[in-house]
């Protein structure tokens, strides 16, 4: 098994004024390349917290995180935007989509940060677009798509620069369960298509598809249940 | 750069239009800065022009000229006009001068046929033609060897020529001034020079083309006998040496009349400085004007884009999600601030050039928009945004992605 990314006694805290909220508070963690992994947990128990020092949108106060075994933690802002350009996929609960871009415009802001030119932009845009079934789209904007197409959208958008993980933060919250459910089946196809993923969830049919459920409660892993 | 400049034009734009009302507020310092940059520059160029125009009229800035002043209390009874012989004597000590030109002026009767016509004469040399940079348009002007010969010839201009003769052959034909025969030898060129004040005519040389001209030599030696030069002219080489031929002219004309000031030295020389002095003022007033109005625009514009990015905190999170550097916020903040204050600028530019065209046609003169100042107005416009679009863009590089992408 290929190791893609492992954490070491990961701590985060926020400070707010003279108070210090602790929201993770020493989190140990392996995952494969290929895995499938949902982290479970109560409100409040710090997964969106890991989730964003794991998308390199925010830094642990303290531990060692390994992407690739390369040392993220430490690294300079432009390196871990870089990685957050190529290595990671972040699907979120709320879409965030550019609502005055198309879907095409979207799914290529990531490729323009990358450098490509306007014309591989475009190929690359619409061959992802394929991928979730929203080729018939993609001159719309985002307010002209149903929930569940916006969030395929952001799917395409984590997706187009093939990145080494997938991360989603409870990306059905926000959606009915049939529109759910089809997100869900994309995830499964990206998993088979070897994409590793990493998923948010409260939902227990989500944790079946996965191939190792983290459980988080106060900023700790409660269990390492593997199945 | 990995972001592209067009893209954040774009978006730029978008922005811009998709809030065309607060937008064209936001510029409104913008345009009225760069709209008095462009009226006040091509006022002070009109005015500069018009001034130079007239001064080379009268022989620009090598000219210097010495005539009686009316002024002086004569009370020794000096006397107020140049000998020939005094003349000559004063060009063979300014072997620097290019060229010099006495006159003598009288105001006659012409006639030919049954036409008459009543207008000066002038006695000069053929200097004249040089210093004035006025020659004949037909036939020709007078000759060092019509002065030797003092020979009965006159060259008229064209307001002489249309009374006298109207559309008949003027050239070779002879013509009674006052009491001699002389004969038509040239006709001056027509002096023009718009003039769109009501006040007389709208041609404000036509006093040059009533004046005619006959060798000095032929008026002294000919008509009056008398040997009166009221005044000459001497053109400097240069620009340069203008003031010391100035200086050496005044000492030697003093010395001619016993040390006492008889006569007056003129030359464009202070009024080149005095207009050069005015006009620096003038811009200098009127770049405080625009400055201000262009800074307050700055800080205006600032703060709409401070308030912009705080509705796009949420947009800067996702960009900054997928990959965006720091900057790369920085660049596209900044590129849409100058974008904002250069589509001030092109309004405040036509309605500058706007403006222009209404007043000049209520100003005797020409206003001037050179394609210069256009670009000058342009720069300034887009320096503000340069400028004014620094820290906005700073912030909005800096934000914390995470806390932008939970901002409602
Ligand atoms: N910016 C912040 N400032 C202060 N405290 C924060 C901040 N972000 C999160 N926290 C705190 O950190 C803890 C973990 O929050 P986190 O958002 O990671 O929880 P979560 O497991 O994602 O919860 P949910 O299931 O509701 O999304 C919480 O106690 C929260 O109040
Ligand atoms: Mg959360």
């Amino acid at each position: 098994m290929e190791e893609l990314i492992k954490i070491q006694n990961i701590k985060k805290e926020y400070k707010m004024g003279k108070i210090t909220v602790p929201a993770l508070n020493g989190i140990d963690l392996e995952i494969n390349k290929s895995d499938f992994v949902a982290i479970m947990g109560p409100s409040g128990s710090g997964k969106s917290t890991l989730m964003h020092i794991l998308g390199c949108l925010d830094t642990a106060t303290f531990g060692e995180y390994f992407l690739n075994n390369e040392k993220v933690s430490g690294m300079k802002k432009s390196k871990l935007a870089a990685i957050r350009n190529k290595q990671i996929g972040f699907v979120f609960q709320t879409f965030n989509l550019l609502p005055h871009l198309s879907v095409q415009k979207n799914v290529e802001l990531p490729l323009m940060y990358a450098g490509l030119s306007k014309r591989n932009r475009i190929k690359r845009a619409r061959e992802v677009l394929a991928e979730v079934a929203l080729s018939d789209r993609v001159k719309h904007k985002p307010s002209e798509l149903s929930g569940g197409q916006r969030q395929r959208v952001a799917i395409a958008r984590a997706i187009v620069n093939s990145p080494a993980i997938l991360l989603a933060d409870e990306p059905t919250g926000n959606l009915d369960s049939s529109s759910g459910r089809d997100i869900l089946t994309i995830f499964s196809e990206l998993h088979l298509k070897g994409h590793t993923i990493i998923i948010v969830t409260h939902d227990s049919a989500v944790a079946e598809r996965a191939n190792k459920i983290v459980h988080i409660v106060d900023g700790l892993i409660k269990n390492g249940d593997f199945s | 750069m990995a972001i592209s400049l067009k893209e954040s034009l774009i978006v730029g734009f978008f922005d811009f239009w998709s809030r065309k009302i607060r937008s064209f507020v936001t510029i409104t310092g913008i345009v009225l800065g760069t709209m008095s940059i462009i009226v006040v520059l091509s006022l002070v160029n009109g005015i500069n022009k018009k001034t130079l125009e007239w001064m080379m009229e009268r022989g620009g800035l090598t000219k210097i000229t010495v005539y009686r002043d009316w002024n002086y209390n004569n009370k020794r009874k000096l006397s107020t006009y140049f000998s020939l012989k005094e003349i000559e004597l004063i060009r063979s000590l300014i072997p620097e001068a290019k060229y010099m030109n006495p006159q003598i002026r009288h105001h006659v009767k012409f006639s030919y046929e049954d036409k008459e016509y009543r207008g000066p004469i002038f006695g000069v040399y053929p200097d004249f033609s040089d210093i004035e940079e006025w020659d004949a348009g037909k036939g020709r002007f007078i000759s060092n060897f019509d002065i030797r010969q003092s020979n009965d010839i006159v060259v008229i201009g064209t307001k002489v020529k249309e009374e006298l003769f109207g559309n008949k052959k003027a050239l070779g034909q002879m013509i009674t001034v006052h009491n001699r025969r002389l004969q038509v030898i040239g006709i001056m060129e027509h002096r023009y020079l718009y003039n769109s004040g009501n006040l007389g005519s709208k041609n404000a040389l036509s006093y040059l083309n009533r004046r005619s001209f006959t060798p000095l030599s032929t008026m002294i030696h000919k008509g009056t006998g008398e040997d009166n030069i009221g005044s000459f002219a001497v053109k400097a080489q240069d620009v340069k040496s203008a003031p010391d031929l100035r200086r050496k002219l005044e000492a030697i004309i003093l010395n001619l009349r016993a040390g006492e000031p008889v006569f007056r030295i003129e030359s464009a020389q202070e009024e080149a400085e005095e207009m050069e002095e005015n006009a620096a003022k003038f811009r200098i007033i009127f770049f405080l004007v625009s400055a201000i109005s262009l800074l307050v625009g700055g800080i205006v514009i600032m703060n709409i884009m401070l308030a912009s990015i705080q509705e796009r905190t949420r947009e800067i999170g996702i960009r900054i999600a997928v990959g965006a550097r720091r900057r790369d916020i920085f660049l596209q903040f900044l590129v849409q601030t100058i974008l904002v204050t250069t589509i001030g600028g092109v309004f405040g530019i036509i309605l500058g050039l706007s403006i222009l065209d209404i007043v000049s046609k209520y100003l005797d003169f020409e206003l001037i928009a050179g394609g210069f100042m256009i670009l000058v107005a342009l720069m300034v416009s887009a320096g503000i945004g340069l400028i004014f679009g620094i820290s906005p863009a700073i912030k909005a590089s800096k934000l914390n992605p995470v806390e932008a992408l939970r901002y409602e």
